[in-house]
């Protein structure tokens, strides 16, 4: 830019710094570009991140808000599992940006690769460097593979999809279920907890019996799992019985469920006590936090980001924030929700830590729905409070969706989850 | 003396943890929009209502007066004066009518409807709202449709609302025409 120009308009900024009208019809921020009140650094532009960089903008509109993301579009996990049927496609589930941009944040395309605390600066994979006052990540979380033996990051672009971020990995396990004969069986191997949206695996078993109910209805979907007991489990196992009967099959730890290798050319999971061979295999390794995080010395031995869960500022470096999937939060599970609700709590902590006040109370809401069968929807609500530094449930609130619903009661969820959709991801990027 | 004990008082409430009405109201965002304006379509829009029918409606779930799929679940993990406080902060919100195309048939027949039955307490064609009817133009119509279906499925426990008993003779067709036309007035 012409520097006589930036000067012009730098001072007619500051003329209009004290009028409210402007700020009300969103004044771009090039106008407040030579002297931020505070310049803020989100990373990760998910369920998270996005959020947390709308409602700073909302919270202070004099933040100096900068989103770097390395993707130009976002492809929403929660749905994603409805792909897998055939029940809806991928574009459905994909935004871009440019909401956000018209708020006055400043979107990045750029992959964050290096993170200085004590300079306060984050530096892009191509060298680019962001200064920051305050930062707050949303990177999500990582696979480990390494706990199963043969297994790779290659083969799960390439073979066995998680498909535990919805992408191109999305669409190769539907391309492998369409290829897939009659009488085959799909495996979806289950992580041990912690990990990203515990009812998942539970949804995407009933959704790939969707499809094959109606395309190979002689096909198996078999879970073999890390854990014993699961999200919804009651729930689940009634839905898959009523729509589905016997074609899924859970297989705990206990009775052998949980995978120790892969054999890749046989097609073959290792289990401790017994083997099985599949035509599709969906491994959903075990998780931890970002790379990210784990490279930048914002994880302790578990794995996942230790935060102080008023404000979400990592307890191993100051000024740093981590919400979401990679943070530990408590009794909140790792749900786009929760990832929302905390995006806003950290957001007003930070904009109140630049303003000079105490960080707010905090006031937290997680909501889960998982689409069964097209009139067959079920759900998880939660509320949290925080109780000595700890997020905890509010006693009696909460819950599953009643055990004894009627069909009318379960078609409606349906319609909730989907207007749930439209909702968070309009709070997300418009 | 009296200044400085409420100061201390409102020290000591900090101190316990009251949560603004920002932070409570921002948890609902998720379900029904930025600021209450929902993007559709089973979730109803509750930016602009009226603050009295706000804190009835969220009481009623709470004490499961009125029966809810989520919503009871939710509000059981508010106070009282919680509750007043999320009202205040949607009440104060702007009502965002939808935008979108409505079936100019269906909504005519809604408007008979509407004038017959309805308008005496959702008067000016759904637009007015007090503390015993909420506005209901330019809401979603699936919502609306919901909302009608639901109470005449209940019948008696739903009669001791306003108006319930004409709600409870409305055939499917006219549900569907009612909640087009509320949806078509802006």
């Amino acid at each position: 830019m012409n520097p006589s120009r930036r000067r012009f308009l730098g001072s007619v900024g500051r003329a209009a710094a004290g009028s409210a009208a402007v700020s009300l019809l969103g004044a771009p921020a090039i106008l407040r570009a030579d002297a931020p009140k505070a310049r803020v650094v989100v990373v990760g532009g998910g369920y998270g991140g996005a959020i947390a960089a709308k409602y700073l903008k909302l919270a202070d509109p004099e933040l100096r808000v900068t989103l770097i993301e390395r993707n130009p579009v976002y492809v929403s996990c929660p749905l994603s599992n409805e792909v897998l049927a055939g029940e809806r496609d991928i574009e459905s589930l994909t935004f871009d940006y440019r909401g956000l941009s018209r708020r006055g944040i400043a979107v990045m395309g750029d992959e964050i690769v290096e993170i200085d605390p004590e300079q306060r600066f984050v530096r892009g994979k191509g060298g680019a460097r962001y200064n920051y006052d305050k930062l707050i990540l949303s990177p999500g979380v990582s696979f480990d593979f390494s706990t199963i033996d043969g297994m790779s990051a290659e083969l799960a672009d390439s073979r066995f999809p998680h498909a535990w971020k919805a992408g191109p990995q999305t669409l190769l396990l539907r391309k492998q279920l369409e290829a897939m004969p009659d009488g085959g069986v799909c495996a979806i191997v289950a992580p041990p907890n912690p990990f990203r949206c515990p009812p998942g695996p539970y949804e995407r078993a009933a959704q790939i019996a969707l499809y094959l109910s109606h395309h190979k209805p002689k096909s198996k979907v078999m879970i073999y799992d890390a854990k014993d007991a699961f999200s919804k489990q009651g729930l689940f196992q009634a839905a898959w019985k009523e729509h589905y009967g016997d074609m899924i099959e859970w297989v705990p730890a206990a009775a052998g469920g949980n995978i120790e290798a892969i054999d890749p050319d046989s097609m073959t999971l290792v289990g401790p006590v017994e083997d099985f061979e599949a035509d599709v295999i969906n491994l959903i390794p075990p998780q931890r936090a970002a790379e990210l995080a784990v490279n930048n010395d914002l994880v302790d031995a578990s794995g996942w980001c230790p935060v102080n869960q008023q404000t979400f500022e990592s307890t191993l470096h100051s000024d740093i924030h981590v919400i979401g999937d990679a943070a530990m939060a408590g009794a909140m599970p790792k749900s786009g929700y929760s990832a929302n609700s905390q995006g806003k709590v950290c957001a007003m902590a930070v904009a109140a830590a630049i303003n000079g006040q105490s960080a707010p109370v905090p006031s937290y809401v997680n909501t889960c729905y998982s689409i069964l069968a097209p009139d067959h929807g079920i759900s998880v609500a939660g509320v949290y409070e925080l109780k000595d530094g700890e997020i905890v449930s509010v006693p009696g609130a909460g819950g599953l969706s009643a055990a004894d619903a009627d069909a009318r009661t379960r078609a409606i969820e349906v319609q909730f989850a989907i207007g749930w959709y439209r909702n968070i991801t309009a709070d997300m990027f418009t | 003396m009296l200044a400085m004990l409420l100061a201390s008082f409102a020290f000591s409430a900090q101190a316990e943890g009251v949560r603004s009405a920002a932070m409570l109201s921002h948890t609902c965002a998720g379900c029904h929009g930025t600021d209450g304006a929902s993007a559709g379509e089973a979730m109803p829009t509750i930016a602009g209502m009226d603050k009295g029918y706000l804190v009835k409606i969220l009481e009623d779930y709470k004490d499961d007066v009125r029966p809810s799929t989520i919503m009871g679940r939710i509000m059981r993990g508010y106070s009282d004066q919680e509750i007043a406080a999320i009202a205040s902060f949607f009440a104060d919100r702007p009502w965002v009518s939808t935008e979108r195309p409505i079936d100019g048939e269906l909504a005519y027949q809604g408007e008979l409807i509407h004038q017959q039955r309805c308008e005496s307490c959702h008067a000016d064609g759904g637009r007015g709202q007090d503390a015993r009817s909420p506005r209901l133009a330019g809401q979603w119509g699936p919502y609306i449709q919901y909302a009608l279906e639901t109470c005449r499925a209940r019948g008696e426990s739903c009669k001791k609302r306003q108006g319930a008993e004409r709600v409870m003779v409305l055939e499917d067709t006219e549900i569907q025409a009612l909640a087009h036309y509320y949806e078509s007035q802006k």
